[in-house]
């Protein structure tokens, strides 16, 4: 079928940017302890961000990619400090913070709808509007630049995370907080690292998701719900599960579309998790590595 | 009527402690009772059931028959309900009162829920999508197949009970979040589904023009206060069966057996598996009959339903009223359905406001509204033992839980005379009171060194010091006596001292050690 | 004369209306390896615990090299803890506290906190492994996957990576064959203090006596014994 690259190359790039949400999760999960419903909403912050850096800073690629992280990291570093710092010693942290972070979703796209009004945005084209072809398949450059941009940053996250002090504290707060506060690990300093370089990955994935959608005080909902599912998938707390659902997630979503109709992606993709989920009570990296639990 | 501390007064049997046990007093009103039992117990008609948990005392000093109620739940419920109940007369208000028939809707769904969520520990977040699906399933079937509004209702409980298996499978395999993750995506599905489907009304933003309860010929007032009252059953209904399943044994079986410990309660012979699921279908059923209310009452419905804010505004309800109390799902819903739906002229701000009582209530309370009272109890108890530590030194003031137990009181006050004095003679004792004694351990002292050695000298017998003569003139040791007839002293160390002044300060050295190190 | 490398004065800790310690006084001086005896349960854990912040104690005071470690009270343990190992403490807690998914070089590496230990955290790591040869060839195999033995060295070695002044064992022998046992007592006994102190609380007698400056005992939650050895029949002086 002549349509099989086209849908792979979308399936790949709903899977990169699914991944950048569900990896977020999945590290804020094994390394806090916190189902971070609040994702959705630094998901449309990031937009906003990006938005208004492209208003009034400079409408280049790199800058609107660029205000998009970091509009992404602060909006994480204030959901910890609302949801996490007060709340992690004390009993009944776990659905304690996950109602935390339901009510800074809340408040946070109230605010939104707020200040900027309930219509939609649009974000300049980061990656140009050209075409890059192969053979006889021509690839949009906005697929082709989120493709490359989101294993980019992946690659630089995974790399981070796994030479550097920092990333090497974060995995060890991962494994046993208390084992890390003996080695001179801080939580709350760790945590604030994580739910920031976890909101950057939201935010990147805000920006290369607006090139196809509208940035809206709501935009975060669909995309939190799809982060969430392809983190349960892939097993809270396993990073190669997460990148495999992300994959499978993302063939899903793309082959539907293109086969059965938009309206029904949904439901394929539950079908997909349940069974997965019915084989695999704890998702794909459930028994790949050591989880939390 | 006096106020009384229950314990005081009370007849007890022979043998037990006359006073009050530790902690703080409670005063509560005693109602005079005038009537000739002491100790009446109103039934029920036909049942064994006490209305009101209460026993009568009889009060000595004034000679009267008193009655206690212990329990005084049932009172606070029965006010606040009768206040509901006559609450719609108080205004003409259209906004008010549709939004109290909405309230008491979302009181009934929420305590529902509450089984679920608090009673057998289920996250179960599905609760909207049950009863959106028969809500839609019971408008379809009234619209197309002019099914009458009175059969809606069980309708609506046989889709949702059947909706509540398909979510109830997933439940047995998965544990904790990963079942709250999924029942979200369930709901996001439904909604997805109900918007694009042309059967379900995509068309018009929903389904319209179902049977319904609510007679058409009355005034606009008058329909509304009916709908409130209809609603208002199903509220008492609801509360109903979250008493008859948390009260009563499915409602202990499921408590025993919360998430990750259902070890213990299966070593025990409890089937936590057969009554998860029975509650589940039981709410699941419940939540349907709520669906096909809802379409009866507001004749059709919408995609609204299955709405992420809607979730969030449920789920802020039991959260401000805290997981666990039926009055927690109540007054909760109370107050989000007055910010939301009566201060509509607010605009966002009163969702932000919601979202930022939600916030509070979680971060500062662990189980809402209503439980802190217990919070604030435990916070107290734990201030007091903090206190009691720093106050406990060796040999000091006596604390509150030793002194019920010594018989004679004026022990505690002679401990504490003690301490006064051991605190007094410690800034007595300087290098020159010590040199003073080493050079002249008998004879005329200053008066610093005087009280020293009366103190000493008054010590009790039991572990004093003394001085053993081994060979006299020659060599000494100190021993300390045992104070009890004939066990004999024990030796202290073991050096000799050679002259009795040298033992004298040596007993005295020790002495005062044991003076700074109390 | 230098303060005193951990200095506690009437630590009372407890656990709710439980008190586990009462009216704690312990000075260890530098150079001197301090061991603490007693039965399971009656408080030596606690101690160090305590003393790390990873337990709530209710009054009293704890040193380390003269600067006040404050109590965490209504705080909630462990909130404190990192920045009281950065005063210059190491705890070897009882079971290990380990990593499961890290590799055994990451464990040392993890241990390095401070900047100067991670630059030259290389030749420490050779330093460990001289300590604990067994180790060289686990360097990258996962902790969860070693033995029990093992996984004490990690931990010891992980705990020795900082140099800091004060390390507090708890229980080396814990769960440990005998022959293993003696062979971890072994090399703690070898490590060179220079101006630190040990401290190491252990159920087994015998592995300590003769090769620690001082013994103390731990008995419901007190500490006897001051410069000698407390055996049975025999009075330890002063106290009435």
């Amino acid at each position: 079928m002549a349509d099989l690259p086209f849908v792979a190359l979308s399936a790949i790039t709903l899977a990169a940017i699914y991944g950048l949400l569900a990896i977020g999760i999945s590290i804020i999960w094994s390394s806090l302890g916190m189902i971070n419903m609040a994702h959705g909403f630094t998901f449309a912050l990031s937009g906003y961000g990006a938005w208004l850096a492209a208003q009034y800073l400079s409408d280049a690629g790199p800058m609107v990619l660029a205000g998009g992280i970091v509009a992404g990291a602060l909006s994480g570093v204030l959901i910890c400090a609302v949801s996490f710092l007060p709340l992690h010693d004390k009993p009944n942290f776990v659905v304690r913070s996950m109602i935390a972070t339901l009510a800074i979703s809340l408040i946070g796209s109230q605010c939104l709808l707020w200040a900027f009004g309930p219509r939609v945005k649009a974000l300049p084209k980061v990656f140009g509007e050209g075409t890059v072809e192969f053979g006889e398949v021509v690839f949009t450059a906005d697929k082709v630049g989120a493709i490359a941009t989101s294993a980019v940053v992946l690659l630089l996250t995974l790399f981070w995370m796994t030479r550097s002090r920092r990333g090497l504290e974060i995995r060890a707060m991962m494994q046993n907080p208390e084992g890390a506060a003996l080695v001179g690990i801080g939580v709350r300093k760790t945590a604030l690292w994580v739910m920031a370089v976890t909101g950057g990955l939201a935010g990147l994935a805000a920006v290369l998701l607006s090139q196809t959608f509208f940035v809206s005080p709501g935009s975060g909902l669909q995309p939190l719900v799809k982060g969430l599912i392809v983190a349960l998938c892939g097993g809270l707390g396993s990073i190669r599960g997460a990148l495999i659902a992300a994959l499978l997630i993302g063939i899903t979503e793309a082959a539907t579309a293109t086969y059965l109709g938009g309206q029904y992606v949904l439901m394929t993709q539950f079908g997909l998790i349940i069974a997965v989920l019915l084989a695999r009570p704890r998702g794909i990296g459930g028994l790949l590595d050591e989880t939390r639990e | 009527m006096t106020w009384r501390n229950p314990q005081i007064g009370k007849a007890r049997p022979p043998g037990s402690r006359p006073f009050q046990s530790i902690g703080r007093r409670r005063w509560w009103p005693h109602p005079g009772w005038e009537g000739r039992r002491l100790f009446p117990r109103w039934r029920y008609p036909l049942t064994r059931r006490n209305v009101l948990w209460t026993e009568g005392e009889y009060n000595p000093k004034n000679l009267a028959r008193e009655i206690r109620v212990i329990d005084k739940r049932p009172l606070v419920w029965a006010v606040g309900l009768v206040l509901l109940a006559v609450a719609p007369f108080a205004t003409e208000d259209g906004t008010i009162l549709s939004a109290a028939s909405v309230f008491a809707i979302y009181a009934a769904i929420n305590l529902v829920w509450m089984l679920v969520i608090g009673t057998a520990g289920i996250m179960s977040l599905a609760t909207m999508a049950v009863v959106g699906a028969a809500a839609y399933g019971t408008a379809y079937l009234s619209i197309t197949y002019e099914w009458p509004w009175w059969s809606l209702l069980p309708a609506g409980a046989v889709i949702g009970l059947l909706f509540g298996i398909v979510i109830a499978i997933p439940a047995i395999r998965l544990e904790g979040f990963y079942y709250a993750l999924l029942t979200l995506g369930l709901a996001e599905l439904c909604r997805v589904y109900v918007i694009q489907s042309r059967l379900f009304g995509s068309a018009t933003g929903g389904l319209y023009g179902a049977d319904t309860h609510i007679p058409d010929d009355w005034s606009d007032t008058g329909q509304l206060r009916f709908a409130y009252y209809c609603a208002f059953a199903l509220m008492l209904a609801a509360l109903g069966l979250y008493r008859a399943v948390n009260g009563q044994r499915l409602g202990r079986l499921l408590r025993a057996a919360p998430e990750k410990n259902e070890a213990f309660a299966e070593a025990i012979g409890i089937d936590y598996r057969r009554a998860r699921i029975q509650v589940f279908l039981i709410s699941s059923a419940a939540l349907g009959l709520i669906g096909g209310f809802y379409a009866a009452h507001f004749k059709g419905a919408s995609p609204s339903l299955f709405s992420m804010d809607q979730l969030l505004l449920m789920l802020a309800m039991i959260v401000i009223g805290g997981l666990g109390r039926a009055e927690g799902a109540v007054v909760g819903t109370l107050v989000v359905v007055v910010i939301d739906k009566v201060l509509v002229d607010w605009g966002p701000v009163r969702l932000i406001l919601i979202g930022a009582i939600m916030l509070a209530s979680v971060l500062f309370t662990r189980a809402g509204l209503f439980g802190i009272k217990t919070q604030f109890r435990a916070w107290r108890e734990k201030k007091k033992s903090e206190r009691r530590a720093k106050r406990q030194e060796k040999g000091g003031e006596v604390v509150p839980e030793e002194a019920t137990e010594i018989a004679d009181k004026q022990e505690i006050y002679r401990r504490r005379f003690d301490k006064q004095i051991r605190d007094y003679l410690k800034t007595l004792v300087t290098d020159e009171v010590v040199e003073e004694h080493r050079a002249k351990p008998l004879g005329q002292h200053s008066e610093a060194l005087d009280r020293l050695l009366n103190y000493f000298r008054r010590g009790p017998m039991a572990d004093k010091y003394a001085v053993y003569a081994e060979r006299p003139f020659e060599s000494y040791r100190i021993v300390a006596l045992s104070g009890q007839r004939g066990v004999p002293p024990r030796l202290v160390n073991d050096r000799t001292y050679p002259s009795l002044e040298e033992a004298y300060h040596a007993v005295f050295l020790l002495r005062v050690n044991d003076l700074m190190e109390s | 004369m230098t303060a005193p490398i951990l200095e506690v004065r009437g630590l009372s800790a407890g656990y709710g209306p439980l008190r586990v310690l009462h009216d704690l006084d312990l000075t260890v001086e530098a150079g001197e390896r301090v061991g603490i005896v007693g039965l399971n349960g009656h408080g030596k854990s606690t101690l160090f615990r305590a003393i790390a912040g990873l337990t709530d104690w209710q009054s009293g005071s704890v040193c380390i090299r003269g600067a006040e470690v404050g109590g965490s009270r209504s705080q909630g343990p462990g909130r404190h803890t990192h920045r009281i190992v950065r005063k210059g403490l190491a705890l070897m807690p009882q079971g290990d506290a380990i990593f499961p998914g890290l590799t055994v070089r990451e464990h040392l590496d993890a241990g390095a906190y401070t900047s100067l230990a991670w630059r030259e955290r290389a030749r420490r790591r050779d330093r460990i492994l001289e300590i604990f040869p067994p180790l060289a060839r686990l360097m990258d195999t996962p902790v969860g996957r070693l033995s029990g033995g093992e996984r004490r060295m990690v931990s010891l070695g992980r705990g020795l990576m900082a140099e800091s002044a004060l390390l507090l064992v708890d229980e080396p022998s814990l769960g440990l064959a005998p022959k293993i046992s003696k062979a971890v007592v072994e090399a703690l006994m070898k490590i060179d203090l220079q101006d630190g102190a040990m401290l190491i609380a252990e159920q087994n007698l015998t592995l300590l006596e003769g090769r620690v400056t001082r013994l103390l005992g731990m008995h419901a939650g007190r500490l006897k014994g001051g410069g000698s050895v407390v055996l049975p029949g025999r009075h330890v002086g002063g106290g009435a």
